[in-house]
């Protein structure tokens, strides 16, 4: 009798990470535009925008491609391709999150504090909602299997 | 040739090298994190939601800290 591979129980708590992570990166983009307007007008306006979504959609990649890698739960190649998936999309973030500071750094329409500043709330911020999504998940232990049916009394 | 010399004859952005400082840490946590899990998922396979999620927020703490290494090129050059 074989038991049969159903998908991660994991995947909810991600989706609800994303979810959230999406309303606390609208929450800390409108409070840092007012700052950043007062602070340093229309730049810091844009540097607080571009500086929050980097944060929260460099740290909800990691969550997505959990999401994306999950789909091959239950295939022979499984795990390698979990680990393929989340591990290969966490260098090419940081790849492009590299290109896009050099790229930015040195535009005249960037202030760079502003940018810096927000991108650390960002990152923070979704650390917290991290944290909080995943400690108020409810999981069961051992989750991720079909248990076979059980035999009929004949 | 002394060290001092060499050191002198380095020129470019020192930058580059807080860059290769920041990544170290995270990339020391990232892989601890990612092995356990792996020891974890081979031996109970059953666990792999559990696991993953353990794993999700274990690599958001490390590399948040990458995230904030590789920003401060921003605010230090």
């Amino acid at each position: 009798m074989t038991t049969q591979h159903a998908q991660p129980t994991s995947i909810p708590v991600f989706r609800k990470v994303l979810v959230f992570g999406g309303f606390l990166a609208l929450g800390i983009a409108i409070v840092g535009m007012v700052v950043g307007g007062l602070v340093a007008g229309g730049t810091g306006v844009l540097s607080a925008l571009i500086g929050t979504v980097m944060a929260v959609v460099f740290m909800g990649i990691t969550a997505a491609s959990i999401l994306l890698a999950n789909r091959y739960a239950g295939r022979e190649s499984a795990i390698g391709a979990f680990f393929g998936i989340v591990m290969g999309g966490w260098l090419l973030k940081f790849v492009v999150f590299l290109v896009l500071l050099v790229l930015l750094k040195d535009q005249p329409w960037i202030n760079t504090i502003v940018l810096f500043l927000s991108i650390i709330a960002g990152v923070l911020g979704s650390l917290v909602v991290d944290a909080i999504v995943l400690f108020k998940s409810r999981m069961p232990y051992a989750s991720d299997v079909v248990l076979p049916p059980a035999p009929h009394d004949d | 040739m002394d060290a001092v010399t060499v050191l002198a004859e380095i020129n470019g952005n020192i930058a580059t090298v807080g860059y290769g400082l920041a990544a170290i840490g995270p990339a020391i946590g990232v892989g601890i994190v990612v092995g356990k899990t792996i020891e974890g998922v081979a031996r109970q396979p059953e666990l792999a939601g559990r696991l993953q999620v353990l794993m999700y927020i274990g690599i958001a703490f490390t590399e948040a800290l990458a995230f904030i290494g590789i920003a401060t090129y921003f605010i230090f050059v």
